[in-house]
């Protein structure tokens, strides 16, 4: 067992913490502050080329293993959450099923230029009454002909608002529930697609998330994001297990970034004569954290090492994804609290770092979800 | 155009430093990152590159890691990188570090030679110029700005008060100043090159360099930094500003 | 062992319940968007009399007991956490020295008008140095031929922007600590008395939290509070009520933030039923239910051995402590419950979220009130229900 990363991984770490202490952490107050997409870092950041960071070299990516992806999406969280999120969007989930099923022009169209950063690419599953439950999805898609009408609303759309083509969760068939859902590719500027409300949400702030509203959306066959029909929720399969660890990944980020907050804190608020690092309570609240912490990024990266080994991985994935999203949330929690009153001004990093951990207790599912099916895999068919 | 640029991996500016029990030794939390002002050498040296064509070689001494710091200026766009591996390397001195690096320069073509004016970690701001003594260059030192044409270049040193705008035949040794320019963040390209780039390290024999610490200088102690307290910045107008650091003279602080 | 309220504190909180959730509940969001003091609401509360709870009905206020102090810090925390610390504030912290120390004049001008809501008072001891370690403030208080000189900076000063009086901590003796503290009372205008920059915050908005500065400020001798060097144990002597108060605004946030995810699982559905039909959705109201209960019981303890006089510090810390962890752990589950609104504006779950961590430092943190507890047990080791 080696528990190391390789050089490569290390020098990798390396360049992409450094790129972010320079590019992403000077603005993730003003990111928050504004809560508007920040155009200005993303082209100054997409042009280094990490949007490709999963697809081949052969166009344009850089082939990188699961391991080497979650030093990156820990880091660029760590950054600014608000921004980490469109990027990722852009990285995984907005093209993954156009990379997969598009056809060359739909690659030259829409993959090439969102792997660049010109696009901006989301992924569309959440409906006001559909979170948890895919099921219960209400977009559907009718065939008409050599064409596909859309009709529904999306909500809770990560860069929802800004989106130049959006990978879209349908159902062909309301009757068939999980059975009946495809992916459909959708682009601005076709007639019946518009984004609607925007949402003004605690943390990631610089996200911009809101409705997209599909109103006899037509879009032709070749839209359909699958090599066979009704296969939605088998494809979703694929990337499931990166999308949770991925979270997890996140979630460490977000916790780095808070932790070394609480160090400083601890190191030079003095209390009673002393620095208050010197207190035993304070002391045991930097080794919890710590100790969750390494056990968390333990978890994270052997479950990217057995995807990377193409080893089973489903119940891996969710372990790290709960157990790195609870520590992320214990440890903000634990350094506003180091931080006094301190925590919760605005003027100060903690209060943003424990409003943005909140989204990661759902996104890539809820841990009422994720314990409920991890529950039913280990105990077997009862 | 052949540069070299010389580059020092020193502790990160965050790792903890404590000195040690016996007064004479640091202990350092083993966090590294390339010397600051060596990121505006390379920086330059790529400029100088990518206008005049030719090639950027970066050489490093130092123990193993040092790899890492080759590795970050071939991201950032280095042709060739070496490592001068050297267990030894923290003992040696300004001048025994000068002595090895003109030892291995005398197997190098070069028309620039490149470093930053001074590692974070030591401070001296000697070796440069030791190695244009013993290469028998000229040097120019803390510079802000620097064109070639015609094979000679011009360069503007940071003197403190006026600047000093020299004009020197190549090749010559240059040493750089923060605000000579600002290092490019590497592209995933570089990076992907980087972590695949295989280093060549050369050992003090194959350089044909006396492998014996010759140090002119030795360290009796270490004394602890003392401390500095918090700083307070004060904004505003002038006129306000004058007037809050009274109140705080005054009031806060009770000095006055 | 009579667990029950008496006939006259279930009226109380009737009364008080209804006129909260009337006249302030609505305003909650508005006031927390705004972070504003909300000047007509104050108004009208003071009007209703609920600002002397505390104090004699001569001088118009309550008399009332600590149950029914504490009752109406829960139900006002219930309706908005940042109305609730100023009212609190008001009731307790920043009038009580002007009503035990005060001279007639100054209750007069200060005490009568801030019972009826028509002046605002705070307290003002916290800098920016010192939190928890009240021993060692820097505001100096010089002796002259006139009275006193204050100068220093205070921070987090509650209504810092509007108070009309404070009550503030300054040292006349640094080198002893708390023993060099005392209490002054400055009032609002006072030359060389200024407020500074406001703070701005995710917890409790509304409750303006403000630096003040005083620079040479010159107030009468009568502005003592008490005796010089007196001051920490004049605010010992009401720190187990604060704590007590505070444990009653956790136990008010924890209980709207519970309801509200309540309703949020009976209505909400997944997979074909209300998410609170599922087990871990059950889990979670089960352990806030026993939690706040268990909060609630430590409270009105603490309140009863208040009222009977026989209260020690280490029972209100427990409250205290207790009563806010619990409201920070039910406003985290019930923001869970939420899923994704968890996080928008446009439900209230995020905002008792974010003020839940207010109450975490108000009245000691919990790490320090932890060590208080464990002091006192270090000495004793008998566990009867007193």
């Amino acid at each position: 067992m080696d528990f190391a990363f390789t050089e490569e991984q290390e020098f990798f770490k390396k360049i992409i913490t450094d790129t972010v202490d320079k590019m992403v952490v000077p603005k993730a107050r003003e990111i928050d502050e504004k809560d508007e997409f920040p155009w200005e870092l993303w082209k100054d950041f997409t042009r280094l080329g990490y949007l490709g960071l999963r697809y081949p070299e052969e166009i344009g990516g850089m082939n990188a293993d699961p391991v080497t992806a979650m030093i990156f999406y820990e880091q660029i969280a760590r950054g600014s959450v608000g921004f980490a999120q469109s990027v990722i969007m852009n990285i995984l989930m907005g093209t993954y099923f156009v990379y997969r099923f598009g056809s060359d022009t739909i690659k030259e169209r829409c993959l090439y230029p969102a792997m660049r950063g010109e696009k901006v690419t989301t992924m569309c599953f959440t409906e006001d009454q559909s979170g948890s439950d895919l099921a219960a999805t209400r977009t559907t898609a009718v065939k008409d002909g050599s064409e596909w009408i859309i009709n529904g609303t999306k909500m809770w759309i990560t860069n929802g608002p800004v989106a130049d083509f959006a990978t879209v969760l349908a159902t062909t068939d309301l009757s068939l529930g999980a059975k009946g859902l495809n992916f459909f590719l959708v682009e601005k500027g076709t007639p019946g697609f518009s984004p609607g409300q925007v949402l003004d949400k605690l943390g990631c702030r610089g996200t911009v998330t809101g409705e997209l509203v599909f109103d006899d959306v037509r879009i032709p066959e070749e839209n359909l994001l699958g090599a066979e029909l009704n296969k939605g929720i088998e494809y979703l399969g694929e990337i499931l297990d990166e999308v949770r660890v991925m979270t997890g990944a996140m979630a460490m980020g977000i916790a780095q970034a808070a932790y070394n907050e609480g160090l400083e804190y601890a190191r030079k608020r003095i209390a009673f004569g002393k620095p208050i690092g010197n207190y035993q309570l304070i002391r045991a609240k930097f080794a919890d954290m710590a100790t969750e912490m390494e056990a968390s990024r333990l978890l994270i990266y052997s479950a990217a090492w057995k995807m990377k080994e193409k080893l089973p991985s489903r119940i891996e994935a969710a372990m790290a994804k709960m157990f790195a999203t609870e520590t992320c949330c214990k440890v903000v929690d634990e350094v506003t609290r180091i931080w006094g009153a301190n925590g919760f001004a605005n003027e100060y990093n903690p209060q943003r770092h424990f409003r943005d951990a909140r989204f990661l207790l759902y996104g890539g599912g809820t841990h009422e979800i994720l314990k409920d099916f991890m529950g039913r895999l280990l105990i077997g068919k009862a | 155009m052949n540069i070299v640029v010389l580059i020092k991996q020193v502790p990160d500016p965050e790792a903890l430093v404590e000195i040690a029990a016996s007064g004479k030794d640091l202990n350092i939390e083993p966090k590294f990152a390339i010397n600051l002002f060596d990121e505006f050498a390379i920086e330059e040296a790529l400029r100088l590159k990518e206008k005049h064509g030719g090639t950027v070689k970066v050489i490093c001494l130092g123990g193993p890691k040092a790899i890492e710091a080759l590795r970050t200026a071939i991201a950032m766009g280095a042709d060739e990188a070496a490592l001068i591996e050297d267990g030894s390397f923290a003992a040696r001195d300004g001048y025994d570090t000068a002595l090895v690096l003109s030892g291995a320069l005398k197997k190098e073509t070069f028309d620039i030679i490149l470093c930053g004016r001074q590692a974070i970690d030591a401070d001296r701001g000697e070796v440069p110029q030791m190695v244009a003594e013993f290469l028998g260059l000229p040097h120019v030192g803390v510079i802000v700005k620097l064109d070639i044409a015609d094979g000679k270049a011009t360069a503007e040193s940071a003197l403190e008060g006026v600047p000093e705008v020299v004009e020197v035949g190549l090749p010559a040794i240059f040493t750089a100043q923060k605000g000579l320019n600002e290092p490019r963040v590497p592209l995933i390209t570089g990076v992907m090159k980087a972590m695949k780039v295989q280093i060549p390290r050369f050992t003090l024999e194959d350089l044909g360099v006396p492998k014996d610490v010759q140090p002119k200088t030795t360290i009796l102690r270490y004394l602890p930094r003392k401390k500095r307290p918090a700083v307070q910045f004060i904004e505003g107008e002038p006129a306000q500003a004058a007037a809050e650091i009274v109140r705080v003279l005054v009031d806060v602080e009770r000095v006055i | 062992m009579d667990f029950s309220l008496t006939k006259e504190q279930k009226f109380f909180k009737g009364q008080i319940s209804r006129a909260l959730q009337r006249i302030v509940a609505p305003f909650a969001d508005a006031i927390d968007v705004s972070d504003v003091f909300p000047r007509e609401l104050f108004r009208e509360l003071g009007a209703l009399g609920y600002y002397g709870i505390r104090y004699p009905s001569d001088i118009g206020g309550m008399g009332a007991d600590c149950i029914s102090f504490t009752i109406l810090a829960e139900e006002l925390a219930r309706a908005s956490i940042g109305f609730a610390a100023i009212v609190t504030m008001q009731c307790l912290m920043g009038t009580d020295f002007i009503y035990r120390f005060g001279n007639d004049e100054q209750k007069k001008k200060y005490l009568i008008p801030a019972i009826k809501g028509d002046k605002i008072g705070t307290i003002a001891f916290t800098e920016p140095d010192c939190g928890s370690d009240l021993g060692g403030i820097r505001t100096r208080a010089v002796k002259n031929e006139r009275g006193y000189i204050l100068t220093g900076r205070k921070l987090w000063i509650t209504d810092g922007d509007v108070a009309d009086f404070v009550t503030v901590a300054a040292t006349t003796d640094p080198g002893k600590r708390l023993g060099g503290i005392g209490f002054f009372l400055v009032e609002k205008g006072t030359p060389g008395f200024s407020t500074g920059q406001k703070i701005e915050k995710i917890s409790a908005r509304g409750a303006a939290t403000m630096e003040l500065i005083f620079d040479e400020c010159q107030v009468p001798a009568t502005s003592l509070m008490g005796e010089e060097g007196k001051g920490a144990k004049y605010l010992n002597d009401i720190l187990s009520e604060i704590r007590i108060m505070i444990a009653g605004l956790g136990l008010g946030l924890a209980k709207i933030a519970f309801v509200a995810g309540l309703n949020y699982a009976r209505q909400r559905e997944a997979f074909g039923k209300p998410i609170g039909k599922f087990q871990l959705i059950q889990e979670k109201l089960a352990e806030m239910e026993v939690r706040i209960k268990a909060a609630e019981f430590l409270t009105y303890h603490a309140a009863w051995l208040k009222d009977k006089g026989s209260l020690t510090g280490k029972e209100a810390a427990m409250a205290k402590f207790y009563s806010t962890e619990t409201a920070c752990y039910v406003v985290d589950e019930v923001s869970r419950i939420h899923g994704a609104y968890g996080l928008a504006q446009e439900y209230p779950a995020q905002r008792y979220f974010r003020d839940g961590r207010f109450l975490l430092f108000g009245g000691g943190t919990s790490e320090i009130l932890k060590t208080i507890i464990a002091k006192d047990t270090m000495k004793r080791s008998d566990f009867e229900i007193n």
